[in-house]
Order: structure tokens, then sequence, then C-alpha cells
């Protein structure tokens, strides 16, 4: 068909416009290279060495330099990172694994079963989570350059899922790294193979990641912590600004791109800033009160029980979360909801029952005199601060003693290991993806919960394989913690975020932040 | 001169010493182990204890003591639990920001102080007199954190005109530096020169009371003049005791506004060392801040034999 001049020109230009529409359309939400954001955070990291602290601000930074064999997906269940995969003998006792080949550390050299032997057997002497897995080891070793072995002493639940939780996590050193510094001394040197490096570390002033070009992403979609990861961003910068109020300054005036760890007081004025928006972040933590049962007055079953029955949760939480219900929820749950393989949802538990009188009854029954609880806690988390105080009211109602004590956090983690220093502290926990990771529910931790019962099955669902089976035990194990109550389980707490309207892809749905496959729109 | 300079200069070791030891034993008796913080809170009692042998930590006191002494001998601050370096570079990365933020807040607080306490000297009783006096009382009242805070959410959030914290070292980037100064400058500086201006208004009524001023002005001389050139350096001694004491307050005692202003200086050094139970660093921040303390004591005490002929030392 041969058309006019006047409309050929037409076409074209509608040809242009709509091109230029949909060009924009699309650039909108196409992701950008290029670009630093920066992150405000509470402080300083104690390390960069993975394997060597449990510190939550190590796990967030480190998980950006360094990859380990498995990671986790969405639902917070293991899938292989710098492994291939795994093949399980029949008896579950051989955990053969492929290594992925030409992924390169950022000095340039190939990750192979050389590196990955002496990273993970370093991990397995410093780390809790490393030395839980290694104490049914019997071997472990290299077969050929990209396949390794684990021989077990029996069968175990928590291979893979060790290998993948990211705090404390099994990162991969190269060789010389792993066996220049002994698994109790820190490493200095951060060489991984993740897609960020470390360019600069100026305490207290900033830490600089800058992409790492030659890192090799994984060929499926971005999945939880997994999957495909691509370093948009040229450079993350994370500053830290111990003073929230500050943090939140900064992100209104664009100073940062992302603030961390903000009060909930900054909540209203965060959501009527036209240029960022608040971020809730769950999971957060779940509070606890954790009872010294080696030694002293909390000994005495009935007397926690007690405790167990007097307080009445909801409006503690609701004080906690400054009065915002966004930012807390009610849960009897020992894994939160956002743990879906170990969220229990059983009812007749005796969680929240703020029964005065069930209260007054075992306070009677279990002989207590009156004499004073010593009952630690510190303002410098202002949220175990608060739900140690309304606690305290709320137990004296019923004829509890409360001696408070507020120390700083050093103090509290120093004497909490001193069975002779205190009765019960507060503290907060994180996410647990294991059940057998519920450090409470055992004697290594302070607090020394003995009870056969629970240590029982603890060990069992260390050796079960079968997830039926092992989801069974963990609603026991529920219910074991209700009667025997090793600690006392308030509510789920929620935390806030504040991200600048131009950072586009970040997953709001993990525990804590990660900034590949997230870019700034100009 | 000579005899007494040296004098001064040797007094200063004793005083250091004690200074040393108390802080050592203070922050060591402390409950709260660098190690627990540092571990994290899923480590293990055992893990704590191996990791406390590898620092020397498990060592009675007094061993520990000895061994401080020891190393400040040699000149060695030891090396930081948590920042892995030496305490002496540690102090070193800092010192700027804590020099620059003291000399801006002195500036500030000497530039508001000296002239309102001599304007409200030399027209006593008037309403600048009472102005003055009422906003000196302002400064020495409010809080310096939520000065700060408040001029941060102001000038930084509301208006934008100014960065809402950090700091540019003025090596790099003077423009900038300034930028990142101002705020922390005058919410430090507006808090100390309360005391200047008091102080400075005190002297000046003292000194314009005297004879040889009723002489001035017998002469004919103007205001000005009698103010400012024959008043003004007399009463100059008392001033200048208050504003050596004040830098020496600002070099530790700029705590506040560097966490505020997140300035990576000292002040912010120690608070953060302090909290982590990092004993090597907070015992290297006391011993500098004390040492430096005495320092600017005795050179005020010289500055004085300059100012006042009359002042001599044997």
């Amino acid at each position: 068909m041969r058309c006019s001049m006047p409309v050929r020109k037409a076409l074209v230009l509608a040809a242009a416009i709509l091109l230029v529409v949909a060009g924009a359309a699309f650039s909108a939400d196409a992701p950008r290279k290029g670009g630093v954001i920066r992150v405000g955070n509470l402080g300083e990291p104690p390390s960069l060495d993975p394997h060597w602290t449990t510190a939550s601000i190590t796990e967030t930074l480190t998980n950006h330099i360094y990859e380990g064999l498995y990671s986790l997906d969405s639902s917070n269940k293991p899938i292989p990172m710098l492994a291939e995969g795994v093949t399980i003998s029949k008896d579950g006792l051989v955990y053969t694994f492929k290594l992925r080949q030409g992924v390169k550390f950022h000095n340039g050299k190939e990750m192979t079963s050389e590196d990955v032997i002496p990273s993970i057997a370093r991990w397995g002497k410093q780390s809790p989570y490393g030395k839980a897995l290694f104490a049914q080891v019997a071997d472990w070793k290299a077969l050929d350059k990209y396949t390794v072995e684990m021989k077990l002493k029996e069968k175990s639940a928590i291979v893979l899922i060790s290998l993948a939780i990211p705090s404390s996590f099994a990162a991969i050193y190269p060789k010389e790294i792993a066996e220049k510094f002994a698994p109790e001394v820190k490493a200095t040197e951060y060489i991984g193979t993740g897609p960020f490096k470390l360019a600069e570390w100026k305490p207290d002033q900033y830490i600089r990641m800058v992409r790492f070009d030659d890192y090799k992403s994984r060929n499926e979609k971005p999945n939880g912590y997994g999957g495909g990861k691509t370093a948009y961003v040229d450079e993350i910068r994370w500053v830290p600004v111990p003073e929230v109020a500050t943090r939140v300054a900064q992100v209104e005036t664009g100073e940062l791109d992302f603030a961390d760890d903000l009060n909930l007081d900054s909540y209203d004025r965060l959501k009527k800033s036209a240029n960022l928006r608040p971020i809730v972040s769950k999971p957060y933590y779940w509070l606890v009160a954790v009872f010294n049962k080696k030694e002293g007055l909390m000994t005495n079953q009935k007397l926690r029980q007690a405790w167990q029955a007097a307080i009445d949760i909801e409006p503690i939480m609701k004080n906690v979360a400054g009065g915002h219900t966004e930012f807390y929820r009610m849960d009897s749950s020992l894994a939160p909801v956002e743990i879906t393989s170990w969220h229990t949802n059983l009812s007749g538990l005796p969680w929240n029952e703020h029964n005065k009188d069930k209260a007054k009854r075992l306070l009677k029954e279990s002989g207590y005199k009156g004499e004073p609880i010593r009952f630690m806690t510190t303002q410098e988390y202002k949220w175990m601060y608060d739900f140690a105080l309304l606690s305290k009211q709320q137990l004296e109602d019923v004829g509890f003693v409360i001696d408070l004590q507020v120390v700083d956090w050093a103090t509290l983690v120093k004497r909490r290991n001193n069975s002779k220093e205190y009765d019960v502290f507060t503290t907060g926990m994180g996410a647990f993806y294991d059940p057998t990771h519920h450090i409470y529910l055992g004697n290594n931790w302070p607090g020394w919960t003995s009870d056969e019962d629970i240590l029982r099955i603890q060990a069992e669902l260390a050796r079960e394989t079968d997830q039926k089976k092992r989801f069974a035990l963990w609603e026991q194990q529920t219910r074991q913690f209700y009667d025997k109550v090793p600690v006392i389980r308030y509510g789920d707490l929620f935390g806030l975020r504040a991200m600048r309207n131009t950072v586009k892809g970040f997953n709001e749905k993990t525990e804590r932040v990660r900034f590949y496959n997230v870019w700034i729109e100009k | 001169m000579g005899p007494y300079l040296l004098r001064r200069l040797a007094a200063i070791v004793p005083v250091l010493a004690v200074v040393a030891t108390i802080v050592f034993l203070l922050i060591h008796l402390i409950p709260g182990d660098p190690v627990s913080v540092m571990l994290g809170p899923d480590a293990t009692p055992t893990q704590i204890e191996a990791t406390r042998k590898g620092l020397g930590l498990d060592r009675p006191i007094y061993e520990q003591l000895l061994g401080f002494y020891g190393r400040i001998l040699r000149g060695d601050l030891g090396q930081s639990y948590f920042l892995d370096r030496p305490v002496s570079q540690a102090l070193w990365e800092r010192a700027e920001p804590t020099l620059v933020l003291m000399l801006a807040g002195l500036l500030v607080a000497v530039a508001i102080g000296v002239p309102s306490g001599t304007i409200a000297a030399a027209y006593r009783g008037s309403l600048w007199d009472r102005g003055l006096m009422f906003v000196s009382l302002l400064g020495v009242c409010i809080p310096g954190f939520w000065l700060s805070l408040n001029f941060i959410y102001f000038f930084a959030v509301r208006l934008g005109w100014l960065p809402a914290a950090g700091y540019v070292s003025v090596f790099s980037d003077p423009m900038a530096a300034a930028k990142y100064m101002i705020l922390p400058a005058f919410s430090l500086g507006f808090n100390q020169s309360a005391l200047i201006a008091r102080i400075a208004r005190s002297c000046m009524l003292e000194v314009l009371q005297q004879d040889y001023i009723r002489t001035a002005r017998a002469k004919g001389l103007s205001h000005g003049v009698v103010t400012w050139i024959h008043a003004f350096r007399n009463a100059l001694v008392p001033v200048v005791t208050v504003i050596g004491i004040t830098t020496a307050v600002l070099i530790g005692g700029a705590v506040v506004t560097e966490i505020v202003f997140n300035i990576p200086g000292l002040g912010r050094l120690i608070i953060s060392a302090i909290l982590r139970r990092d004993y090597p660093v907070v015992q290297g921040v006391v011993l500098v801040t004390a040492t430096t303390y005495v320092v600017i004591n005795l050179g005020v005490d010289l500055l004085y034999a300059v100012i006042d002929p009359r002042i001599r030392y044997e």
C-alpha cells in the first residue's frame, strides 16, 4: 500500500511517540547499573570474619562479600549457592557435594575444594552452628578438585541447614586465608566470592564495598537470600550512625539512601515524608525473659509457671511497639510465621493466660516466700527495658517481688554467663532456621536448660531426617516448652527501616538487609 | 622563666601516672568484658573463655596493670581489641575531627562570649546588658543534645540549608568541611559561650571601676577607646583562664556533639570503646586527653605572663 506523504509522516511520528512512551514505561522499571547506595546502620562490626562472631551487623555485611555452599530461599529452606548440589548416601551418613566451577575469588583465584575444606573446617571450630554440626562429623575431605565429602557419625537432620544459615555462616575463604588465621583469632583479610568486594574500611566512618566485576551469578531468579545476585550499584557505602535520631534525619535529607534499625517513635514522621517510605521489618526479635535454671530461685518450675500464668502479653507488646499495631504480633509459636517450615499452630498452650488466680495458686504451691528475684535488663535496647518494667508491675500485682537491675549491654552479656549473678534476664531472639538452633533449649547457653525431656527431644530432632516426623517432634517440644517454662515467650516485635524512593529492587521480606539486586533510579 | 617551665614539665609525670592507674583500674573493674560483646549473642561460654585467654584477659589484674605500665613507658599504647589496630593509630585517625571541632567551637564560644560580656559590662543595667545575659543563661541551661537535634531538624531536614551530620576533612575539601562544621560548632559554642560571657562581664565591670579608667574618661577619651584599648586587656587574665578551661573541656566534652553529628572524633571513640569494653582504647584516650589538658593549662599560665607584664615566674 502506498501512503501519501502526510500520512507517512504521521505514521512515523506516531510510531516514534509510541516507542518513546513504551521506552519510558519500561525504563522506569528496568534496573540501571551505577551509583552509590549509602546505608546508615547502628555501628561498627566487631569483625568482618563471619566464622568468628554471631553479631548481626557482621552477618549483614559479610553476606555481601562472601558466600557459602548453601543459602536460604524465600521460605527459609536451604538451596545450593556455591555447591551444584548434594548426593546423600542411602544410609544418610555420607554427603557428597559437587562444587560449581569457574567461580572466582576477589583476588582472581578460582574456588575449588582446596579452599572449601579448610574454610568449613575453620567454621566448624569457631561458629556455634559449625561446632554443633561438626560434633556429628566423622570426616571431611576433598575427593577431587570440585567434589567434597562429609562423613557423619550418625544420621543428621542439620547438615544442609547449618551450611545455609546466614549468621556466623560457613563462608568460603581462599585456602591461604582459612589456614592463616586460627579459628579463635579474627581474620583480618577479606577475600570472598560474593557480588561485592571490600574496597575500604575506615572504622567509625564508613565501610565501602564495590562491585566485583567477575562475580559468577547463579542462573535462577533471586530467591530469598539466594538465587541469582546482580550488583547493580557501583558501591555500597555502609555508614555507622550510632545516634538513631541522626540516622532518621539523614535519610530524610537524602544524605543516606537507606537507614536501618530505626526507633518506632519516628514511624509517624517517616510516613508523612514524600521522598521516602518506612518499611516494617519482619521478623525482628521475639521477646523473652530467660530464667537461670542452674541455681537460685528460678530453678523452681512452679515459680516459672506462675510467672507465665501471670503476665498479660498484649498490653506489654502494644506499649513496646509505641502503640502501633503494625509493629507487633501475638504468637505462641517458637518459630515466627516467616519461618514457614517450623511455625506451629497449637491450641491449649498456657501462653498469655493472664490468669491472676492461677498465678497466685502456682506461687503458693511453689513455696515462694517473697524473696527478691533479680531481673536483669538494659536501657540500651529500649524495648527490653520497657517489657521488663511492665512485667515487673504485672508480676508484683500477684505477689512476686522483683528486683529490677538495669545495666549496660556489655555488663548484661557478661553477667548472664555467671549463674550466681541473676535470676532472670531480658533478651530478644532472632530467626532460628532449624529447631536444633534454638539455643535457649540447650545447656550451653545462659539460662542452662537441662530438663531431660527437652534435651532428649532436641537430640532426636538432630538425628531424625524425615520432615513430617521432625515437625511432630517440634510440636511435642513446644508443648514441653510451655510446661517446663525454660524461658518466657512474649510476643513478636517488628523493626523499622526507611528507604528513599529512588532505591528499587529491595527485598523487604528478609530478616536482614541485602543490597545486591538493588539499583538506584536517577 | 626557665626553671619554672622545667618544674612544671616535670610535674606532669606524676599526674599522668595517677591518671593512668585510675583509668586502668576503673575500666577493668566495671563488669562486662570485650569478648562477650564482640563474639555476639549466640556465642557459647567456652568460646568466650578461649578468646579471653587469647587476649590475656584471664591473667590477674595486678599482672595486667604492670604490663600496662611497661608498655606505656615504652610509648606503646597497645592494640585495640575491637578495631584490630594499634591504639595510637586509632587515636591519630580521630584527632583531626576532634581538634577541628574543638577549635571551631572555641571560636564560636569566644566570638559570642567575649563581645557579649564586654558590651554588657560597658552598658551595664541597660537592655543590652539584660538581654545578652539572658541569652547567655539560655546557653547554660539548654542541653547540648536537644539543641543539636533541633538544629538538625530545622536547618537540615526542614530548610535543607546544611547537611544533618557527618564530617569532611578541611584538607580534602575546605568548602564542604565548613558546611559540615557550622551546626556542630554553633551547638557546641553556644553552650560554652555562656560562661565566657559572664566572666568577661564581671571582669570588665571590675576593671571599669578602677581609677585609671576614670582618668582615661576624664582625659576625654571616647567610650570605645576606653572600653577596648584600656579596659579590655586588663580584664583579660581571668577570661583567658576560662577560655583555657573551656578548651580543655571541649577536648573530651564534645562527646555529645560528636555523637549527634556523627563526627568521627575522640569523644565518639571513647563512648564506643567504653560500651564495647575496648580497654586499651579507653586507657589511650584518657591518657592523651589528660596530657593535653595539662599542657594547655601550662600554656595558659605562660600566656598570663604575656598579657600582663606584671606577672613573672621564677
